[in-house]
């Protein structure tokens, strides 16, 4: 997941509040907890801590959503990189490139490299939404853990989803249906790498996690966390936002 | 000839069918031809295989921070994040006697991207001037020039071009994740294609000048990730390796000197199993041949069994009688290994100075992601070809032992009796 996967889930998670979902499915459950985080649309503010072996830096961004299809995402801070801006549209990820004025567009070959150095891939933005379309769902645990009452979900791809991870397990709280964290396994069925939310609090009128920590396996030590300050759902914004010309104005 | 009389009775007995003589002398001698010429080509193709696979882009030296292979991270500069003083370095890995060019190298992976399209690239950064001294990628050029230091000039592969639609004079845009963590990102001006006939190489391999990586990439010019270097004869490369591990300990860097052999163990494995192969060719052509000098020595053996059995009559040992065939067999090798030399040294300073060049008939292909033209190289090994020698002799041998036998024991009485 990646930041705006998260603010998608974020966005999801916090209203749905108390509905009787005992009968539901996990399939079910999921796509309400899907939907209710993402709003039709949202605006936020995000600064994202990468640390990494070599290094560890932080940006600031404004994060921009429209159902599931459109995200946008420019950075705004440290300098070196203000007005880079990231563009999803559809299967699509553009980056703006303010220094050179120009969009490239990132091909399928590299859509498992980082976004922007951090632990997130370009992958995460695309695949945000689809959690539904490539998984079979279930549940594979209910019950209290840590003292809440949550569900333990596991996703597992559809034999035609072109999707890399081998299974995902997913915990959500049953009473705020708050996700608490999601674990990500290969095809050999090692874990790859860990996200945790947490500070839910509520934002834009409804209850969210807003931070989130994704924890690579393979590096001990390195994280990329993000931290929302603000979020709006429902906003005014149309699909035309979502363009490449719209990527450069917004420098 | 006066090494006794069984030794010229052997000699003089060639010449009693001079045409059978000629024949199986012949086939022993291209037997020799063949196995001389077959492990020349073998080792002409280990040859080519090793200087190509060396030559177009590695070097057969490198020299890199202790830390860099193999997951060749961009931080694990020659010196640590302080980096090193790398003329310094330069100067001392040149100084090594079989080294004969040196080429310090930055890498970085990135993205080349131009319009809508976008590829992964490897980004080379080399020193313009040094490094056609240890790689041969630049000088298949088909179009424009060597990027010129300090610019912000890029020369790509044919393959990579194609995939872009540029050409030269257009520009390109790179980005690459830097050492500091940000996104390095440029506008390059194609100064040239080349091709290096390994599609690998030609889609993803895009060279800069070295300060202009470093600039793009956030590292200090003296931060780099390798030196590469090309030794007289690539077989000297390890010692060498050694050589200068022990010689560079002293500056205070941590670095690793390897060599081809180690760096690309695949090649050293093959021209290992070729070398092995050298006597399987010896042992089928011999093996072959054997039985042909079998065959006419118990042909020789058989005509003349009348007169060996009046030489046994007459009291001659049967010992004496299988001397004198395997005089006759050594005499017979001797006379074939003349011959043979005779064909297969003109054909093999042919075949080393002048091969003949097959690309008429095969296309260029690769081993080991090695580039091989389609000629017939061939390497000299004196040693080999003595080798070839001692079996032809011995093959000779060999083969007459059954003919010899059979004649030691003619039965005089019964043989001139007529029966």
């Amino acid at each position: 997941m990646n930041r705006t996967q998260a603010l998608a889930l974020v966005l999801t998670l916090f209203s749905a509040p108390t509905l009787a979902h005992g009968q539901e499915s996990a399939r079910d459950i999921i796509d309400r907890v899907d939907r209710i985080m993402r709003g039709e649309s949202s605006y936020g503010v995000a600064t994202m801590d990468v640390v990494t072996e070599n290094w560890e830096r932080s940006m600031t961004m404004e994060v921009w959503s429209l159902g599931t299809e459109y995200s946008l995402i420019h950075i705004t801070a440290p300098n070196k990189e203000a007005g880079t801006a990231t563009l999803k549209a559809g299967d699509d990820i553009w980056n703006y490139l303010p220094r050179v004025d120009r969009s490239i567009k990132i091909p399928a070959s590299l859509m498992m490299g980082a976004w922007m150095g951090s632990h997130f891939t370009n992958d995460d933005l695309v695949k945000e939404s689809r959690l539904i379309e490539d998984y079979d769902i279930e549940i594979e645990f209910e019950g209290e853990r840590d003292g809440a009452e949550v569900w333990e979900f596991v996703l597992t791809p559809k034999p035609e989803a072109a999707v890399v991870w081998g299974r995902i397990t997913y915990e959500v709280r049953k009473d705020d249906l708050m996700p608490v964290w999601a674990r990500y396994y290969d095809e050999d069925d090692t874990l790859v790498r860990t996200m945790t939310f947490s500070d839910y609090r509520m934002m834009g009128g409804r209850l969210v996690p807003a931070a989130m920590d994704m924890l690579p396996e393979d590096k001990p030590g390195e994280r990329t966390s993000v931290r929302y300050s603000e979020i709006e759902f429902d906003i005014e914004i149309d699909e035309s936002f979502f363009s490449l010309r719209s990527l450069r104005s917004r420098r | 000839m006066a090494l006794g009389p069984w030794w010229r009775i052997g000699w003089r007995n060639l010449g009693r069918n001079r045409r059978r003589t000629l024949i199986t002398a012949a086939g022993l001698a291209f037997g020799y031809l063949a196995v001389v010429v077959l492990i020349g080509l073998m080792d002409g193709l280990t040859a080519e295989m090793i200087e190509s696979g060396t030559g177009v882009l590695s070097g057969q030296l490198q020299v890199h921070d202790v830390e860099y292979r193999p997951e060749r991270k961009i931080y694990d500069t020659i010196g640590g994040r302080d980096g090193t003083d790398v003329e310094r370095l330069v100067r001392e890995i040149t100084s090594d006697p079989v080294v004969e060019a040196v080429a310090p190298r930055v890498f970085a992976g990135g993205l080349v991207s131009s319009g809508e399209s976008t590829v992964a690239g490897i980004l080379m950064g080399i020193d313009p001037k040094l490094e056609p001294g240890v790689s041969t990628l630049m000088n298949g050029m088909v179009r424009g020039r060597v990027p010129a230091a300090g610019t912000n000039e890029i020369l790509i592969g044919t393959e990579m071009a194609r995939q872009l639609e540029v050409d030269v004079g257009d520009e390109v845009i790179l980005v690459a994740p830097a050492a500091d963590g940000s996104m390095g990102n440029d506008l390059y001006t194609v100064s040239g294609v080349y091709q290096s006939g390994m599609a690998e190489l030609d889609a993803s391999y895009a060279v800069l000048p070295i300060g202009s990586l470093q600039i793009l990439v956030a590292l200090d010019p003296g931060r780099i990730h390798e030196i590469a270097a090309s030794v007289t004869d690539p077989w000297l490369a390890p010692e060498a390796a050694d050589r200068l591990t022990a010689g560079l300990s002293p500056l205070g860097v941590e670095v690793e000197v390897a060599a081809w052999t180690e760096l690309r163990p695949e090649m050293l494995d093959y021209a290992q199993l070729a070398d092995g192969w050298r006597f399987v060719v010896i042992f089928i052509v011999f093996a072959i041949a054997i039985f042909g000098v079998a065959n006419t020595m118990l042909m020789a053996t058989y005509e003349r069994r009348r007169e060996i059995a009046v030489m046994l009559a007459l009291g001659t040992t049967p010992f004496s009688i299988v001397r004198s065939v395997l005089s006759e067999a050594l005499a017979l090798g001797i006379l074939s290994l003349a011959f043979g030399a005779a064909i297969t040294f003109p054909v093999m300073f042919w075949f080393h100075n002048a091969p003949p060049d097959l690309s008429w008939l095969y296309g260029d292909y690769t081993i080991f992601g090695a580039l091989i033209r389609p000629r017939l190289r061939v390497e000299y090994h004196f040693a080999m070809a003595l080798w070839t020698g001692v079996a032809l002799l011995m093959t000779a041998l060999l083969a007459s032992l059954y003919p010899a036998a059979r004649a030691a024991r003619v039965p005089p009485a019964d043989t001139l009796s007529g029966l």
